[in-house]
């Protein structure tokens, strides 16, 4: 049971962005993805999540193929993901913006949610306690009614990070989740990438900062000119020449 | 004290047959369509109404009831072409559908009447009636709002990438909001044919696109209370200063040009805001923040 890619390729008319790459994302781990700027990485985050057309290879979720399927039904079948820069709904309330998570477990008929029958009622209301037990459990308990606007970088990732969570995953993407926070609000998320991944939540770390992705991954590919260069563990990765010189430039350079 | 309610009476009648336009106007600019098309669609349901009535000699429930199912059809054609649009796309796209709406009315002499119109609908619909309707109307958006389709319409207009990465179907979600407005735009449209004997083909016209979407832009575009705030002022203002009823146009170009400058949000959604800012103590979220840590 994993998050797999098979041989996925894309290419923009005669640039290769990405060429046969291979991941497995398994459940219960943190697998990481890194690569210098234009390795790459966004190109495969936007393939998986349906927002790009996949050019070769296959995508898919446990038993489901999901290489072309748009984006709301890879969300049903169970992949989440957090945006590179942040996207909230900034006219809504924080409770709002979490709420919204919970569309892929909606059952309600569309005729009771449009007449306002008890059915529809009910389901608002459970909704809205699952969402509130999210924020009490991320500590933004006391912001629930602010606009998601005007709250700080680091709150709205962790809004970013509810959402997500609201659709109870089995995989989740995080496209660089600590761009642009410090030490103490990154430390804060490791903690929680890890409780996430202990539930068995599959995780896909797409991140640029090596530290924070060589403490919490076991499994590490390196992505650079839209090609796998290396994959392995942290350490073993991390000596690699080859990642060596597209990081820092090699000896020759 | 009567003489004076019932002197407001007909003022009473148009305020409850353009707030009905103007949740469906208000209805597709939430779920993030831009379509300028709720009189279009009112044309539908006024004729379908109008022509069932006088030409069929149909009772004028069942005719009403025939107007929503015609404007929510139509308006489902229309959301084919409509899904692959976006934005200023849309507008322009809805605008040509009015104006394909007008000319059926004024060409298709044999079936619409032509640049006569209709004359002689029974007049069905009073004032009990159109109150009625609009809180019907009024439920109908509320229950909307708390359901899982009004969360899902507001995730949609503020960011579709959101939405479908948290499972939200776009098309599906802006078909059923477009259908649902062309309904409501079918049966007000009709009510508006039962309520005034005749019908003439540029009564759904570009005046009247612009005061329908003047109510939702004036009054607010999210909040509930957005059509009633922007209907009522707009509709009683030039009734209340009386020199000013000639010149309505005028007012209405001069009010959405400060709106837009001063409130772009509306006043109702505006004024919804400020009351919320007070609510929560007036602090920014980082300082309510670090109050709690501390």
């Amino acid at each position: 049971m994993a998050l797999i890619l098979d041989n996925l390729s894309k290419r923009f008319g005669g640039v290769v962005a990405s060429e046969n790459v291979n991941i497995t994302v398994p459940k219960g781990k943190i697998t990481g993805l890194i690569g210098p700027n234009g390795a790459g990485k966004t190109t495969i985050v936007n393939m998986i999540t349906g927002m790009l057309a996949v050019s070769g290879g296959t995508i898919r979720v446990d038993d489901t193929d999901i290489t072309r399927a748009p984006a709301d039904q890879i969300c049903r079948a169970g992949l989440a993901r957090t945006f590179q820069n942040i996207r909230i709904l900034p006219e809504n309330s924080v409770l709002d913006n979490i709420l919204i998570g919970f569309h892929r477990h909606e059952r309600c008929s569309t005729l009771s949610a449009l007449l306002g029958l008890p059915a529809s009622r009910r389901e608002t209301a459970a909704m809205r306690a699952r969402a509130e037990a999210l924020l009490e459990r991320f500590g933004m308990r006391h912001l629930a009614e602010y606009p998601a606007g005007g709250l700080s970088y680091g709150h709205q990732r962790r809004v970013e990070m509810m959402r997500a969570l609201a659709s109870e995953p089995e995989y989740i993407l995080l496209d660089e989740p600590i761009a642009g926070m410090n030490d103490v609000e990154s430390d804060a998320l490791a903690v929680l990438f890890r409780d996430l991944a202990d539930s068995g939540i599959g995780i896909l770390l797409i991140e640029h900062n090596l530290r924070f992705v060589t403490r919490l991954c076991q499994h590490i590919y390196v992505l650079d000119g839209g090609r796998l260069i290396a994959e392995g563990a942290p350490e073993a990765v991390l000596s690699d020449p080859a990642v060596l010189t597209a990081y820092v430039g090699g000896e020759h350079a | 004290m009567m003489n004076l309610l019932l002197g407001y009476q007909p003022l009473l009648d148009l305020f409850l047959l353009h707030l009905g336009l103007a949740y469906a106007q208000w209805l597709v600019l939430r779920a993030g369509v831009f379509s300028l098309g709720t009189v279009g669609l009112a044309a539908v349901g006024a004729y379908t109404g109008g022509i069932l009535v006088v030409t069929y000699g149909l009772p004028a429930p069942l005719a009403l009831i025939a107007s929503a199912l015609s404007g929510g059809l139509v308006a489902l054609a229309l959301s084919v072409p409509l899904a692959r649009l976006r934005g200023i796309y849309q507008a322009i796209a809805t605008v040509a559908f009015i104006q394909i709406v007008l000319s059926l009315n004024i060409y298709a002499t044999n079936v619409t009447g032509g640049a006569q119109g209709i004359t002689g609908i029974p007049k069905t619909v009073g004032t009990p009636l159109l109150l009625l309707a609009g809180a019907a109307t009024i439920y109908l958006m509320y229950a909307i709002t708390h359901s899982r389709l009004g969360r899902a319409f507001d995730a949609i207009r503020q960011n579709e990438a959101v939405a479908a990465s948290l499972g939200v179907s776009i098309v599906r979600h802006q078909t059923l909001a477009f259908v649902l407005s062309g309904a409501l735009a079918g049966v007000y449209g009709a009510l508006e044919a039962f309520h005034s004997y005749a019908l003439v083909p540029s009564q759904f016209g570009f005046p009247y696109l612009i005061a329908i979407l003047s109510y939702v832009v004036f009054g607010g575009r999210t909040s509930l209370w957005g059509p009633i705030v922007g209907t009522a002022v707009l509709i009683l203002l030039p009734e209340v200063v009386r020199p000013l009823a000639d010149a309505r146009m005028l007012v209405f170009g001069i009010l959405l040009i400060l709106t837009i400058n001063f409130l772009p949000k509306g006043i109702a959604d505006t004024l919804i805001e400020r009351a919320r800012g007070r609510r929560l103590g007036a602090r920014r979220p980082a300082e309510a923040d670090t109050a709690k840590g501390s």
